[in-house]
């Protein structure tokens, strides 16, 4: 029942997470929306672990545990980068990237 | 697991208690009086690393999570004096009234990522390398935007930290493949299960794409400048040589104890990320006036440089970078710690303003020039003898062409390294920085960087140890 | 097609259509919103792998922590109707460029690798196993890690606070 889905399947989904959360990196000039791709690709990795483990050594719970790990950490730095963010806010008045961007070449 | 087992990470336990007495500290001084905690810093990171030189012992413990040998040792304890140079260097800013009622909170960040640095180098397995890498980094995206004075260090800390959480996001997508190929988290695990296949080569490259954003590798470098130049000169001189150090010392050990059987494939992205870098570093070094901001991509290029010794693939090429990295430590922040006292001292960061300092600072003039020749690599200072070794290590290898590059930048880098010396002793001003004397834990640490500058270079046991306790592919 | 299957189709298509609309809505509070079904589509896909305590921690800490700290965010340094800017055309080719080939690259390779599926006896993932591991010092336990994050969700809140924590004088610079 549970093999059913082929694994493949699942890691196509993962990595399709994983490259929208790349361009949205690469598109987004809002600090906060940049932060949230970041998100889409931990996700997507936490989704390759769990398959993996799932489908190919369900005998133990290394992936398992390395995204429950991954979940905790991203918690701690999306806390850290959100203080930096309203950090940003409060001197610059805007979280736009383009806008923050005192420093030239 | 026994207490002898546990001591195997003493170094760790005793920089986790001077965490707890810093944050005690905390909380029991006063708003006005917490500059007087300075010197316990001071006390507590040469703690560190007496408590880990004295009891620290091989060993694997943890499962196979948490391994030290030698060279983790060796490395350590190049780290903790890399930190504590850093403290001395930054007790001025720190004494800021503007940072005054903060002390603490920079002591203990830094000693959290330096916690982070040795689990990581310590790691025997890819979670708590990863655990490492993030203590490692989180914290100084906070120590980046600690300036309460300048709106750049609030930009180099948001920079810092989406730049190396989209690098770790890259990394742990290569780990998954890795996982997903071998079954494993373990470096000893993967090791001996590793193939060249389609799968765990995507990740390889994938793991090697974010370490190269860690460290800073071209094309991935475009978060470095614009931290090291907003960032205080404390936290920039911290990440340009202890974190840089920490995850180049990391990467070459996976390297070559993780992704051993796949050098075929590693070497070459490696050839093609070191010739980049030292070509982008040079080209954008060449063109900066600020001088923090000429260090950053300085220690780009250097960083390039040190791709060669990984490219050594033996004992040497690993002996060879430690040892480089040990001459890059104390040369940059030679230069970093000049520039902080001056910057301390007038507020002027570039180049230009450097003009005529031989006349007024001597002292100040000769320590910065050696620094800059080390890291330049001009014999006979010990930055030659790195930069050597690092050659010889890649010429071992056979990698000629390679070489021929490297040269030609290390000649155009002697360019740009000798215009702060050549505004210093050549060129002429109406009004140089006025003389004055340099408060003395700023000097202090200067003159170690100095005098390590001449032991490394003159003491060839240094490097005969470092590589009878490295370890080759 | 039975139930797993129709279910499994169901979340896909809701990760797949929302992650790119995470990417691409001009509202930021709308992305803010399409990334909670993301992410309670994912709890959804753990759910079905018979990861119930995963689910239950992606709910819990990402579902509920992370957005609603984005969305707080959100709230202080916008207004709610406020619209993200155009983005020029040759920034959305680049950033597609570099993540489709990305992506096709990596489809490629999966689709061709060979897995070898379920070969071995499936462990029982229950809370006792879990704190089990948590604890176990051995070989394929985790007490070290789970001690070390302890000490980075420390330094996280230090960072956080030493950042965010208003000045007592000279006001102007905030």
């Amino acid at each position: 029942m549970l093999y059913t889905i082929s694994i493949k399947y699942f890691l196509i989904l993962s990595t399709l997470m994983f490259f929208s959360g790349v361009a949205g990196f690469i598109i987004r000039k809002n600090l906060i929306t940049i932060l949230m791709s970041v998100e889409l690709m931990l996700n997507a990795v936490n989704i390759n672990f769990l398959v993996f483990n799932r489908y190919l050594y369900p005998d133990q719970l290394q992936g398992h545990f390395f995204s429950l790990f991954i979940v905790a950490i991203a918690a701690a730095e999306a806390s850290v980068a959100i203080a930096l963010i309203i950090n940003i806010y409060r001197r610059f008045n805007t979280i736009m990237v383009n806008k923050v961007d005192e420093m030239k070449y | 697991m026994g207490l002898t087992e546990i001591l195997t990470m003493s170094h760790e336990l005793a920089l986790i208690a001077a965490l707890i007495i810093l944050l005690i500290s905390e909380i029991f001084s006063d708003e006005k009086s917490k500059y007087k905690f300075i010197p316990l810093a001071f006390a507590l990171i040469l703690g560190a690393g007496v408590v880990g030189l004295i009891f620290g012992k091989t060993g694997i413990i943890f499962g196979g999570m948490y391994q030290n040998d030698a060279l983790r040792m060796a490395m350590k304890l190049i780290l903790d004096l890399a930190t504590l140079i850093v403290f001395l260097q930054s007790t001025e800013w720190i004494k800021h009234p503007h940072n005054k009622n903060r002390v603490l909170e920079f002591y203990l960040l830094v000693f959290a990522t330096l916690i982070g640095m040795n689990f990581m180098i310590s790691s025997g397995d890819f979670l708590m390398f990863y655990l490492g890498l993030e203590l490692a980094t989180i914290p100084i995206a906070a120590l980046a935007a600690f300036d309460r004075l300048k709106n750049n260090s609030a930009e180099a800390g948001i920079k810092l930290i989406l730049s190396s959480a989209l690098s770790t996001g890259l990394l742990l997508y290569g780990l998954s493949m890795i996982y997903g190929t071998t079954g494993s988290i373990y470096f000893s695990e993967i090791k001996e299960l590793i193939t060249l296949n389609s799968l765990s080569m995507l990740g390889m490259i994938f793991f090697i794409t974010g370490m190269a954003f860690k460290i800073s590798l071209a094309p991935f470098h475009f978060w470095t400048a614009d931290v090291y130049q907003g960032s205080p000169i404390a936290v920039t001189s911290y990440l340009s040589v202890v974190s840089k150090g920490a995850a180049i010392f990391i990467f070459t050990f996976v390297l070559y104890n993780v992704f051993g059987a796949t050098s075929a494939i590693w070497t070459q992205i490696l050839v093609m990320l070191s010739v980049i870098t030292m070509t982008i570093g040079n080209l954008f070094a060449l063109r900066q006036q600020n001088l923090k901001r000429f260090l950053a991509y300085s220690s780009i290029a250097q960083a390039g440089f040190i791709m060669l010794g990984i490219l050594g693939q033996s004992a040497i090429g690993m002996g060879s970078v430690i040892y480089f990295l040990l001459i890059y430590i104390f040369s940059n922040l030679g230069a970093f710690g000049v520039v902080a006292i001056i910057s301390a001292q007038t507020g002027k960061e570039t180049i230009a303003d450097y003009r005529g300092l031989y006349a007024t600072n001597p002292k100040l003039s000769l320590a910065l020039m050696l620094a800059l020749f080390s890291l330049a690599g001009i014999p006979p200072v010990a930055g030659f003898f790195g930069k050597l070794f690092l050659f010889n290590a890649a010429a071992s290898q056979g990698y000629y062409w390679l070489l021929f590059v490297a040269v030609v930048n290390a000649t155009i880098s002697l360019y740009y390294y000798l215009l702060p010396v050549k505004a210093m002793f050549i060129e002429k001003t109406d009004s140089p920085i006025a003389t004055f004397k340099a408060k003395p834990y700023m000097a202090l640490s200067v003159a170690i960087c100095m005098v390590g500058l001449v032991v490394t270079g003159f003491a060839s046991v240094i490097f005969e140890y470092l590589v009878s306790v490295s370890s080759g592919l | 097609m039975n139930f797993h299957e129709t279910f499994f189709i169901l979340l896909a298509a809701i990760i797949m259509i929302f992650s790119v609309l995470v990417v691409t809505t001009d509202k930021i509070l709308r992305a803010a919103t399409y990334l909670l079904f993301v992410l309670l589509a994912t709890a959804g896909l753990y759910y079905w792998l018979q990861y119930e305590f995963m689910a239950a921690v992606q709910v819990a800490l990402y579902a509920g922590g992370i957005v609603v700290l984005i969305v707080f965010s959100v709230l202080l340094t916008h207004q709610i109707h406020h619209k993200l800017v155009s983005i020029t055309l040759t920034r959305k080719l680049l950033a597609f460029g570099i993540a489709g080939l990305g992506a096709l690259v990596s489809i490629v390779t999966i689709v061709n690798y060979d897995f070898n599926t379920a070969p071995a006896e499936a462990m029982k993932v229950d809370v006792r196993q879990i704190g089990l591991h948590l604890v176990n010092t051995g070989h394929n336990g985790f007490a070290l890690p789970f001690e070390v994050v302890s000490i980075l969700l420390l330094a996280a809140l230090i960072g956080a606070i030493t950042i965010a924590k208003k000045e007592e004088s000279n006001s102007d610079n905030i």
